[in-house]
């Protein structure tokens, strides 16, 4: 990989080794805002096969269905992190759907960019490869 | 987390691998919220099972559960879905449109909901099922839908978080969920006292107390309220509203909740009759709207007889009625009086079990409704349609004469 690592540690919610391009939301609600059928954000940004990395999450809980939607139609991300507290919904969500989960990793916002490489370990330890652009 | 040794058992897959995932959902969201262990429950009751909101990847979810063998290991009911089950046309009426497809979806999700033992109760109204009522005050429960959720902690002195998703099923599965928020007893302590003044509230003001309480209210612990509630369903629409414009999951009302309030509230706040009068004049009906809907929450069978007394004499309506009930409440009905139902028909309402107008595929943006609940009024409102507030008699009014 490019460039120097910059690393993070959180709490591991959901355990799991995953590698893969950063797509970072400030806050975020599954629900109405993921579609779980083609994987993209409303903003047309693709999850899919991305580490995706919240500051917080929010709204309404049927949010769980779509996170584990987006498995079903295999356009899940490879991992989710968030900045703050995971809530119930993302939790939820992250198990039935067997994705990654490690929150409370601070800095995560400022630290990690769009497309910044992003390898997130079983322990909890999140490795930040700085894209070039 | 501290488990018990029946618990790791579950855990390790000895009751079935479904089981143990429902209880790795528990504990893992649990350990998120920081609970130090599990509480077993006593009835669950679960939300989120309309086709419109969890789709076909909720149905498949729900039969891979069914299909490996997860049943519930403490009674359960569940919550309305997108239309009356024994009659699926009945709201085409009122303009709701119910696609072949939208049935077979939400067949698979009740099927599965079936397989796992769950009591097909479709009603938002858990509380008015003599069985729930049956359960001992102090007891925990797992509920998902808010109104249910705000009336067990408030009225029933069950304890319940606010269980959405799948969580509620989760706990249903296993007989357990997290001992946190409101199953905790300093949690439930109330410190802030809203007195209520001027008279009695009927459920149109009680509906905007509910919010103007959900959207001042500072920080999680129930606002301790002092308020004179007309009847069942001033109660009830101040609940559901509370539940709708925010996250509080209890209020303790003064002469209505079993638990004993502080003697000395740490914060008193005032709110007085023009509060409400103001709040209120937002939403007033300005004219006559194409849909009177009533039951959200599902409406009790005393109130539709309040209705056909309130309607007598009068003939065809001028803004179809709709009212929306449990099967169990549509079959007290029917007991009471047998012709109920097709004298109301006559005159232009509608009579529907299992659904409402919030979780059906009904009306689009400009649709104008009035309606006696805020929180259909929160909910339609979002859709785009033009909802106004007023209480059943004004209704019944508007019904006959329009606006």
């Amino acid at each position: 990989m490019e460039g120097q690592a910059v690393s993070l540690k959180g709490r591991v919610l959901v355990e799991g080794n995953a590698t893969g391009k950063a797509v970072v939301v400030e806050a975020l609600s599954f629900y109405g805002e993921v579609d779980p059928k083609t994987g993209t954000l409303n903003d047309g940004r693709s999850i899919t096969g991305r580490v995706l990395v919240i500051g917080r999450p929010r709204g309404s809980t049927v949010g769980s269905y779509t996170i584990y939607g987006l498995k079903y139609y295999g356009k899940a991300p490879k991992a989710i992190i968030v900045e703050n507290d995971a809530d119930p919904i993302l939790v939820a969500g992250a198990v039935l759907a067997g994705i990654p989960l490690v929150d409370r990793v601070m800095g995560a916002l400022s630290a990690i960019s769009d497309c910044d490489q992003v390898e997130v370990l079983s322990s909890g330890v999140v490795r930040v490869y700085k894209s070039k652009a | 987390m501290y488990l018990t040794r029946e618990e790791e058992r579950i855990l390790a897959g000895e009751e079935g691998e479904a089981k143990a995932e429902a209880l790795r959902i528990i504990v893992k969201v649990g350990e998120a919220l920081g609970a130090e262990r599990l509480v077993p429950i006593a009835h669950a009751h679960v939300s989120g099972i309309s086709y419109g909101t969890i789709g076909d990847h909720g149905a498949s979810l729900l039969e891979d559960l069914a299909s490996r063998g997860a049943r519930v290991a403490v009674p359960t009911t569940v919550n309305p879905v997108g239309y009356d089950a024994e009659d699926p046309g009945v709201l085409e009426k009122a303009g709701a449109r119910i696609t072949p497809e939208f049935v077979k979806g939400q067949s698979r999700i009740l099927g599965a909901l079936r397989r796992m033992g769950a009591d097909l109760t479709l009603t938002c109204t858990p509380y008015y099922i003599p069985e729930v009522r049956g359960i001992p005050a102090g007891s925990s429960v797992a509920w998902g839908e808010s109104n249910a959720i705000l009336y067990a902690n408030s009225v029933l002195g069950l304890r319940t978080n606010r269980e959405g998703g799948p969580l509620a099923l989760m706990a249903a599965l296993t007989g357990r969920t997290y001992y946190w928020g409101m199953h905790l007893d300093q949690e439930r302590v109330p410190q802030i006292l809203y007195n209520v003044e001027g008279g009695i509230l009927d459920e149109a003001r009680a509906g905007v107390l509910g919010e103007i309480i959900a959207t001042s209210h500072k920080g999680h612990r129930p606002p301790l309220v002092n308020a004179r509630l007309r009847d069942e369903i001033a109660l009830r629409e101040f609940l559901a509203a509370l539940g709708a414009a925010g996250s509080l999951a209890m209020a303790h009302i003064q002469g209505v909740t079993p638990e004993k309030p502080p003697e000395k509230p740490e914060e008193r706040i005032t709110i007085s009759a023009k509060d409400l009068e103001e709040r209120l004049d937002k939403y007033r009906p300005t004219g006559t709207p194409d849909v009177i809907f009533i039951g959200c929450p599902h409406a009790q069978a005393s109130d539709v007889e309040r209705l056909a007394r309130l309607l007598r004499g009068a003939g065809r309506v001028r803004a179809r009625v709709v009212v929306t009930l449990s099967k169990r409440e549509y079959s007290r009905l029917l007991a009471n009086n047998p012709r109920i139902i097709g004298d109301l028909s006559r005159m232009g309402v509608i009579i529907a079990r299992d659904t409402c107008l919030i979780v059906s595929p009904f009306g689009q943006p400009g649709t104008r409704v009035a309606t006696n609940s805020y929180k259909a009024l929160f909910y339609l409102s979002k859709r785009g349609m033009k909802v106004s507030l007023a209480p059943l008699k004004d209704l019944a009014r508007i019904a006959v004469e329009g606006v």
